[in-house]
């Protein structure tokens, strides 16, 4: 198909968006062609590398660029096109920038690709959600959506995991969440049919952030419980399902498995996704506190994230001391902070938590100490402080957290003496504990060296084609004799 | 008005009369008369079918749930309890977001259920159902009541817990708050018996609020058969001094080293 090719004179000061839009659409050309030879050889990886430049590019992304790409890959005046060019916005013709060069050296698509046809969905859905279009990007993705559900390709199975994110988050940006709820677990169904094991992580995890979106913890751990798991095929999946697994344990009072989830998520996370790393060590941080044991203060002086932490440092702070006043007036202080970051119910529980530091401290300094001291140092504010203190530290003995005995004639704490701890078995224990970590770790990473699927039979006979060609040219040159076929 | 609903109204007319009456037996026959009248109706969860009395049913049929809720606490079913509040629930997640006024004993209803959830030790469904409550409702006296009471219990101050008896928002809630003071009761023995050398038998009376000195004799014998009485005291088995302590873990050390070597030798 030829172009009609409008070039205009363009005035000097526009002359960087000349040499930047040529240069973008050069890029997106390039990634069809890209998207074209992976369709074609059924390679996955070469659209998931497709769609790694994509987003590369996703900030020189402009109308006339994309009015540009839409009239090269999808034939213009065709039902696709029409629908996906009525999103954006009408530039007047005239000021439509392509490059001439190109444009007369192009070959034309004969019919567009599925793949193509997708991607051109995706493409112009980033547009819009980047320019804040959002009504506009959720009627964009309701109908990427339905069009996806006649395919059934593997090859458009990674544009369609990315699709149906950017759906989801279109309807999370007007606030629209429940209303998909139905549709994703549609899709979840469907991509669970059809073994498409990428379209099911990411169509969880989404699923996942609509239940705790609003706070619907009992049901996204019944999704989640039920749902069939497998080993993980992108890593920021991966990390997205261990941060909504890591706050689902929170809220169930399962503090150890989160704290793990958690840390790891917070760990795998690309150093490019702050805000998603301040998200998970906030709450990590608040398991941990949870938990009895006080975060370094490294990890609050990390990258980047030294104001977002700000209030969980004080925080954390007041439960080192032991101090209830000062918790609570930490808490009071940056109560919008906790809301807006909905741990404010995980804050609540702390005050548990201060407490029994305060105890440990008093029951490490003193051998003998009256109760009512006790009271008065823990600053309970209540009716009568003595007999609360008497049961609290009753409480915290036979849990463990202290070493203690209660004398009730005389009214007092006497703390036991602290034996010799290299003595016992406790050393040996703790380092077993941390091996084990560590050869499991080794053990993962083995495991997680990743080879190509079928490379062992793509590979050979390509690798053995190419040779046997090489060999049948050197042949040719040197030796003027007939080749004979290898095998 | 619709045939089926004004039989459904009178039906409810006589349920709430015999529950005035405190008549038991007729309450419940009624109670189960009415359900199955309720499935008549389409604009009922999970159907939510949008029918021109679809208000007017949904408030009856809330009504009617929140009856059997409070009559399952006054003839102390808790499976019942359970049941009809969570048919209750929807009424107030969904429905109430769009078209019903909201219910005068809402919180009421989902305090008392916290304080069952608290009552049967299940900790990790209590905080789930916090989660999903506005901040609005946690200032409501009754939630806070629930609120403050499972902090009390965690913390450990148990004499809070059960002066909290007394400052009950509504006179339901007083079913749960007698089997709390029981569960209390266990929680202060297990913690006496770890904390205390010794009590004397007033003192442990006092501690585990018997009114006289042969129920605490009576429960001793019942359910801490280890603890003695002595001379007026109770002494608490201290934990027996495990001579154990100079042993090595044989077999554990072995395992362990086992697979340190195992792993060891995979590392290629």
């Amino acid at each position: 198909m030829t172009q009609d090719v409008e070039m205009k004179e363009v005035p000097a000061p526009s002359n960087s968006t000349a040499s930047s839009s040529p240069s973008t659409f050069h890029h997106l050309k390039e990634i069809a062609s890209l998207i074209e030879t992976g369709a074609y050889a059924r390679e996955v990886r070469r659209i998931v590398r497709a769609v790694r430049l994509t987003m590369a590019l996703r900030r020189k992304l402009k109308a006339q660029v994309l009015s540009a790409f839409l009239n090269f890959a999808l034939t213009p005046g065709s039902e696709p096109h029409n629908r996906l060019a009525s999103y954006l916005p009408k530039e007047d013709e005239h000021e439509m920038e392509v490059d001439t060069a190109t444009s007369v050296t192009q070959t034309p698509v004969k019919h567009p690709l599925p793949e193509l046809e997708i991607y051109c969905y995706l493409l112009v859905l980033i547009y819009l959600i980047d320019q804040k279009k959002y009504n506009e990007a959720k009627a964009c993705s309701s109908a990427s959506v339905a069009r996806l559900k006649n395919l059934n390709r593997r090859t458009v199975d990674v544009l369609a995991s990315r699709l149906y994110f950017y759906y989801s988050l279109s309807y999370e940006l007007t606030g629209d969440l429940a209303e998909i709820r139905g549709n994703l677990l549609a899709l979840h169904r469907i991509a669970t049919l059809r073994h498409d094991e990428l379209g099911q992580e990411t169509l969880l995890n989404l699923l996942l952030r609509n239940y705790l979106h609003y706070n619907l913890y009992d049901q996204a751990e019944k999704l989640r419980s039920k749902a069939p798991r497998f080993e993980a095929h992108s890593n920021q999946q991966f990390c997205r399902y261990l941060f909504y697994l890591g706050k689902i344990r929170t809220i169930q009072l399962e503090y150890t498995d989160a704290k793990e989830s958690l840390l790891q998520a917070a760990r795998k996370a690309p150093v490019a996704a702050l805000g998603f790393r301040v998200q998970c060590n906030k709450w990590a941080i608040i398991v941990r506190l949870l938990l009895g044991e006080i975060p370094e203060r490294t990890v609050f002086m990390q990258k980047g994230m030294e104001n977002a932490l700000r209030p969980y440092f004080e925080l954390t702070n007041a439960v080192r001391i032991g101090d209830l006043e000062l918790f609570k007036s930490v808490a009071e202080k940056f109560s919008t902070t906790f809301s807006s970051d909905r741990t404010h119910n995980l804050i609540v529980r702390l005050r548990h938590n201060v407490i029994r530091t305060g105890l440990r401290n008093i029951s490490i300094s003193y051998s003998r100490i009256s109760l009512a001291d006790v009271a008065k140092k823990l600053r309970l504010d209540s009716a009568n402080p003595v007999t609360d203190a008497e049961s609290i530290v009753a409480k915290a003995i036979r849990d463990g957290a202290i070493d203690a005995t209660l004398d009730r004639a005389n009214g007092w704490m006497v703390s036991k003496e602290t034996g010799d701890i290299y003595s016992t078995n406790e050393p040996q224990i703790a380092f077993n504990s941390r091996i084990a970590f560590c050869l499991n770790m080794h053990n993962e990473a083995v495991r997680a060296l990743r080879f190509p699927p079928n490379s062992h039979k793509e590979k050979e006979s390509a690798e053995k084609r190419r040779e046997r060609q090489q060999q049948e040219q050197e042949l040719a040159k040197h030796i003027a004799e007939e080749d004979d076929d290898e095998f | 008005m619709d045939p089926k609903l004004a039989e459904v109204s009178q039906l409810f007319e006589r349920f709430k009369a015999a529950c005035a009456r405190e008549d038991v037996d007729t309450c419940c026959n009624v109670l189960s008369k009415l359900k199955v009248l309720l499935t008549g109706f389409s604009s009922l969860p999970p159907l939510f079918e949008d029918t021109p009395n679809a208000i007017h049913e949904l408030t009856l049929a809330r009504d009617i749930y929140e009856h059997a809720v409070l009559l399952s606490v006054k003839i102390g079913d808790q499976d019942a309890f359970e049941r009809d509040f969570f048919q209750l629930k929807p009424y107030y997640t969904d429905a109430s977001s769009s078209r019903l006024p909201p219910s005068s004993q809402e919180y009421m209803i989902l305090g008392l259920n916290l304080l069952r959830l608290l009552v049967q030790n299940r900790i990790a469904e209590f905080h789930t159902e916090l989660e999903l409550l506005s901040s609005t409702a946690l200032e409501n006296p009754c939630i806070k009541h629930a609120v403050e009471l499972e902090q009390s219990f965690m913390e450990g101050a148990y004499n809070r817990v059960l002066s909290a008896k007394q400052t009950v928002p509504c006179k339901t809630y007083d079913y749960f708050m007698d089997l709390l003071a029981k569960t209390v009761r266990d929680e202060i023995a297990g913690c006496s018996e770890k904390a205390y050398g010794y009590l004397s038998v007033s003192d442990a009376r006092q501690m585990l609020l018997f009114s006289s000195d042969n129920e605490l004799l009576q429960y001793i014998k019942e359910e801490q058969p280890e603890w003695e009485i002595k001379t007026g005291q109770v002494i608490f088995q201290k934990a027996k001094e495990s001579a154990s302590c100079k042993e090595i873990p044989s077999l554990q050390l072995i395992n362990q080293t086992l697979s340190y070597a195992r792993e060891l030798e995979r590392i290629v």
